[in-house]
């Protein structure tokens, strides 16, 4: 197939007019709150993108959770499939990877390079093993994966409390959190000299081969039209819905796992407690603001990535709290929201 | 002379560029049963909507008991007496009937909140009076589609009560309840009510109709006593012609194989005769909510053949056409199809087409599993495409293009494109349910002649496949006996064989009476 | 003698961990009746907590509870003008209220207060002690001698149920959360409905942020809900969309909360982290059980009017 560039710039399109829109609701609170709009963006923009270093060690860094769990929520909701649980899958994948990485401290060099894939695998099957939990609620039992989503998140917040206290705590016993893990499973760095590792370029990879998947294959096709119509994937497709549903939970939860354990292997080198900010739930925000296709979760990721690099730098220069760009978050999410029902509105009158 | 229930003058109403109603006149007496007839899309049920106030209508004036009402206004058409009774209820399913009918009615609740003290007892005598049996402590959906009917009227009925709209009552009815509503009505209209009954069952009006008005394509064709007309003048003022002649009874035929009727006809002789069976049901039943739907349905369609299935809609050919297309499993009986079935469902916007999916995604739902749309693992979008705009051009849909979003198209457009679909779908059964209908004349030729090909041997999109097997699913009768090579008629559940011989209209409408054929 | 005392704070701890929870999911419960899941009712709460915390620093414990509910309506203001009016997804635009709301509450009480670490003290609502049956051996306390909020909940479970299941707007609520389109043929704004039962759910969740805030810390933190309102949303089903299940169903997590203080209090050297689980886990297998079958509103989280394919 050729790329529909007419179709694939609309989205973007629209994309671009809910930043701008975010922006100007933004600035105008900002103003409200006694701050000076320009200042506090400018600072966010300069922490954000101000030297290649910032851009690499920080915006793309914090990119990547939300690369991955971005992809998780927008093949999920791409399905129709609420998952809601990105966040507890995220930290159900940190805890398998940790798990195994630190039960081979002495794992080093070329002997030990089966220990990160092998990490990888596991993070990706808990990740997948929590989003099992709601599928077969859903799938079995009728119950709606908003609401067990919701609660697998708490489930997993709780149990890697109980874990970073008690079996997986650092050998020396002071602070909530495992030991290092060797060097053999942590990610290798992707640009000499910045904090930038592989992880982004795993994430990059995966969402072009989501987006492949998505747009160019039979199950792909099937994931899209199950989260279209159930019924009318199984009246005009003649397939059955329920195996997709299944596949789309797997996949979903997988990524987001995989996300958990690409922070602790790429970056903090140990599992504690606040491991995820909340990432699991921006992700709906960076899934939506790339309309559900995966290709475009990537620039939608370093969008927040931004945000969330430049939030820092907003407090420190301009005296914008940080929790400020939570909110903003939000705002933009409303702002894909309103477009959407803008344009079908307008459509619905040209109709 | 008392003051009519309701007269309505010189109605016009379009939906786009079709005209509904074509300055339409009505009168309906108090204390008179008035039988509104026609064939789909005559505009009966606009009608009826309008009285209601639903609808809108751009000319014409309407008084109800004298008083004019203002058009499109559904309270103030409440307030002067008229109640309608949707042919889809609006009963709250859960709720149940005795909470139903006091959601509707502002008297069953004092003005603080709480419920009106005795309110019960009223809607039970009310009932009693009216001889419906409902039970009101039961929820809705729980009831029989009689009974959810029996709250709907009893709902309707319970303020005061000029004009009753009935649409279609009887469509989801079995004969026993049929004669209860009846004995229901011709007890309300001595109370002076009058009750207009829409309805396309010559017979059933007849029964319990003191006048009969006949629309057709929005006009009035004729109003009479119903002492003083009879099925056939009525039918014939449906359609707009006398029944014609047996016009296409040297038409190739076969017999039905293992029919209701049992019959077989070991003399004729064809093409089709030799053939292979794509499919066949034997003895299928099928019943819903106490309902039988299919009674010991029995066919076999043979490759290349076109099976026309006529008869008065609820019948049950839309159960017939789920069990064929595989996607309804019958209580009993035995199923063989083909592996993959083209299906033009009856409810085209919820099981047919995804709005926001483009064309090409949309015709995709028939190709995703074909291999010639496939390179290696990967979805061959341009084929698709291709086949697509060939499809377009084919079934004289306008469209932009493959890649316009399906929601774009005009509902005809849709349709054709739907249709042209499930003819691309490689299979060996075709399932048709009214395929033309809504469609303008020059868009129901090219499905006909479409179908018409696709049976034949011709084997264009379809490159190298031999022709399916088709069942064509239609209450339109000329469409039938246009493009069927044999033909049958659901009556109440059965498949009654039309013999050969006796291929007309005026035959097939007999069976449909119930007054001919081997019957039921 | 201790073991009564443990009883008895055990079972005060449990009720006041159970009064907000109740609260929100009370509130939740009649929207989801409108058939409007709010998730956003986190935000509800969060925004509820700040809002007390502000009212009470102006005027006083009882300015800062209505200004609590008044911050909840707020929040849920938002969430009706997206969800109900512009009939965009329930679920996202819970998502989006929740996530902003977490976000604008912690910036602006980092303007206001600075992020110094330390602690803000806020006048607490006084409590109430009502004589005679305050002083019952063991539950006395616990049920007797509490904020108004407590009572409050008293008064709302029996008068909701009232309101649900015996008004005619009651009725009407119902029959637009379970067929709008039936609703609407019976004369009902839809719209109307849904957005003030979203609404008075915004003013259970705004005073459920405020008893955390008022009545069970007397400060406010940042992201101090934690999670209080989407525990809410899991109480609504277990509770079975009635006032009473949903009081029974917040006393449990308020049981299961208040269980790890008092191991606490006895010594017992238990994974607390495991007992904060606990709950979540039984919710989601009473869920899974004969709970997961119970009847939602049939048109819960549904757009309306329908939108084409």
């Amino acid at each position: 197939m050729t790329v529909r560039w007419g179709a694939a710039l609309r989205p973007a399109g629209q994309a671009a007019a809910a930043l701008v829109a975010t922006l100007a609701v933004a600035a105008a609170l900002l103003a409200i709150g006694g701050h000076s709009p320009v200042e506090a963006f400018s600072a966010l923009v300069r922490g954000a993108f101000g030297s290649w270093n910032r851009f690499a060690s920080f915006t793309l860094v914090q990119a990547t959770p939300l690369l991955l769990t971005g992809l998780a929520v927008a093949i999920a909701f791409k399905a129709g499939v609420w998952n809601i649980g990105a966040e507890g899958q995220l930290y159900a994948g940190a805890l398998a990877g940790v798990a195994v990485a630190v039960s081979f401290p002495g794992a080093a060099g070329a002997s030990g390079l089966w220990l990160l894939p092998v990490a990888l695998l596991a993070a990706a099957a808990a990740g997948a093993l929590w989003a099992a939990v709601p599928a077969a609620m859903k799938t079995r039992l009728g119950v709606g994966e908003v609401i067990t989503t919701l609660l697998m998140n708490f489930v997993a917040l709780f149990l890697a409390q109980y874990l970073v206290q008690g079996p997986l705590q650092e050998a020396r016993g002071v602070f909530n959190q495992t030991d290092e893990i060797p060097a053999a499973a942590a990610l290798p760095s992707l640009l000499p000299g910045s904090r930038l590792h592989a992880g982004f370029l795993l994430g990059v990879v995966l969402a072009g081969a989501a987006w492949l998947y998505m747009t160019r294959t039979p199950g792909g096709f099937r994931m899209r039209a199950v989260g279209a119509s159930t019924r009318a994937a199984e009246a005009s497709g003649r397939f059955a819905a329920q195996p997709v549903t299944w596949l789309a939970f797997l996949v979903s939860g997988a990524l987001a796992g995989l996300a958990g354990w690409v922070q602790v292997a790429g970056v903090t080198g140990r599992m504690y407690e606040g491991l995820s900010p909340g990432w699991g739930y921006t992700a709906i925000a960076v899934a939506l603001l790339a309309r559900l296709n995966p290709a475009a979760v990537v620039p939608a990721a370093v969008v927040f990535g931004a945000l969330s690099a430049g939030g820092g730098a907003m407090q420190r220069d301009a005296g914008v709290p940080e929790a400020w760009v939570r909110g903003t978050e939000a705002l933009l999410i409303l702002a894909v929201l309103a477009v959407d029902r803008g344009l079908e509105a307008a459509r619905r009158r040209r109709g | 002379m008392r003051v009519p229930a309701a007269r309505l003058r010189d109605v016009a109403k379009r939906f786009g560029r079709v005209v509904a109603l074509d300055g339409v006149r009505f009168d309906l007496a108090q204390g008179e049963v008035h039988g509104l007839l026609g064939e789909n899309g005559a505009g009966k049920t606009t009608l009826a909507r309008v009285m209601a106030g639903l609808v809108s209508a751009e000319g014409g004036s309407m008084k109800i008991g004298g008083r004019a009402v203002a058009f499109g206004n559904a309270a103030a058409s409440r307030s002067s007496g008229v109640s309608m009774v949707h042919q889809h209820f609006s009963l709250v399913p859960r709720f149940t009937g005795f909470e139903n009918v006091a959601l509707f009615n502002r008297d069953a609740w004092s003005r603080r909140g709480g419920a009106t003290a005795g309110y019960r007892e009223r809607v039970e005598a009310r009932a009693r009076e009216l001889g419906l049996d409902v039970g009101l402590d039961a929820p809705c959906r729980e009831m029989s589609v009689g009974e959810q009917q029996r709250v709907e009227i009893l709902k309707a009925l319970m303020g005061e009560t000029r004009v009753l709209l009935l649409d279609e009552p009887t469509a989801v009815l079995a004969p026993q309840e049929v004669e209860g509503l009846f004995a229901v009505l011709r007890g309300l209209v001595r109370s002076g009510t009058g009750i207009v009954l829409v309805a396309h069952k010559l017979d059933e009006v007849l029964a319990v109709a003191d006048r009969v008005t006949v629309l057709r394509k929005g006009k009035r064709v004729l109003t009479t006593d119903a002492t003083a007309t009879s099925a056939r003048r009525l039918a014939e003022a449906m359609v707009g012609s006398a029944f014609r002649p047996d016009r296409l009874a040297d038409k190739m035929y076969s017999d039905f194989g293992k029919m209701s009727s049992g019959r077989h006809d070991p003399v004729v002789q064809s093409g089709v005769e030799a053939s292979r069976v794509v499919a066949s049901l034997t003895d299928v039943t099928v019943s819903s909510r106490n309902l039988a739907r299919l009674r010991g349905v029995s066919l076999e369609v043979r490759r290349g053949e076109v099976v026309g299935i006529a008869g008065v809609e609820g019948n049950g050919q839309r159960e017939l056409a789920a069990v064929l297309a595989g996607a309804l499993r019958p209580d009993s009986g035995t199923v063989n199809l083909p592996d993959v079935v083209g299906w033009i469902p009856q409810d085209r916007t919820e099981e047919g087409l995804v709005g926001r999916f483009s064309l090409a995604e949309n015709v995709a739902f028939a190709l995703h599993d074909d291999p010639a749309c496939r390179t290696g693992p990967w979805l061959d979008w341009r084929a698709i495409e291709h086949r697509t705009a060939a499809l377009l051009d084919e079934m004289d849909v306008r469209a932009e293009g493959p890649r316009q979003p399906a929601v774009e198209l005009s509902g005809g457009n849709r349709q054709k494109l739907l249709a042209g679909r499930e003819f691309l779908r490689s299979g060996d059964l075709l399932v048709a349910e009214s395929p033309t209908r809504g469609l303008d004349v020059k868009a129901s030729q090219a499905v006909r002649s479409r179908l018409a090909r696709t049976a034949g041997a011709d084997t264009l999109g379809r490159p190298g496949k031999p022709p399916p097997g088709i069942v064509l699913i239609s209450p339109d009768l000329d469409e039938i006996l246009e493009l069927a090579d044999r033909i049958a008629v659901m009556v109440r559940g059965r498949l009654v064989p039309l013999p050969p011989q006796r291929r007309s209209a005026a035959a097939i409408g007999e069976i449909m009476l119930g007054t001919g054929g081997t019957g039921p | 003698m201790a073991e009564t005392a443990v009883m008895a704070s055990f079972l005060t701890a449990a009720v006041g961990l159970a009064v907000p929870l109740a609260l929100a999911a009370l509130g939740e419960t009649v929207s989801e009746r409108a058939g409007v899941i709010n998730i956003g009712i986190e935000g509800s709460v969060i925004c509820g907590a700040l809002g007390g915390a502000l009212g009470s620093l102006a005027a006083g414990p009882y300015v800062g509870l209505a200004g609590g509910a008044t911050a909840g309506c707020a929040a849920a203001l938002v969430f009706a003008v997206f969800a109900v009016h512009l009939n965009t997804d329930q679920i996202i635009t819970g998502a989006a209220v929740a996530l902003g709301s977490l976000g604008f509450t912690g910036a602006v009480f980092q303007s206001r207060f600075g992020a110094t670490g330390v602690a803000l003290e806020l006048e607490t609502v006084p409590a109430w002690e009502v004589p005679l049956l305050s002083h019952i051996p063991i539950a006395g306390p616990a049920l007797f001698h509490g904020a108004a909020t407590v009572y409050l909940v008293y008064l709302l479970v029996p008068a909701l149920w009232w309101f649900l299941f015996r008004t005619r707007w009651g009725l009407a609520l119902r029959a637009v959360g379970e067929a709008p389109e039936a609703a609407q043929a019976a004369g009902l704004p839809v719209k109307a409905t849904r957005t003030l039962a979203v609404l008075f759910g915004g003013l259970l969740g705004g005073l459920a942020g405020a008893h955390l805030s008022l009545v069970h810390t007397g400060t406010f933190s940042e992201n101090m809900s934690a999670g209080k309102g989407f525990v809410a949303i899991a109480i609504v089903v277990l509770g079975r969309w009635d006032p009473r299940g949903v009081l029974a169903a917040a006393l449990f997590f308020g049981c299961a909360e208040a269980l790890q203080f008092a191991l606490q209090a006895m010594d017992v050297d238990l994974p607390y982290p495991l007992l904060l689980a606990l709950p979540y886990v039984l919710s989601l297998a009473a869920l899974a059980g004969w709970f997961g079958r119970s009847r939602a509103p049939a048109a819960l989280a549904l757009p309306w009017p329908k939108r084409p394919g």
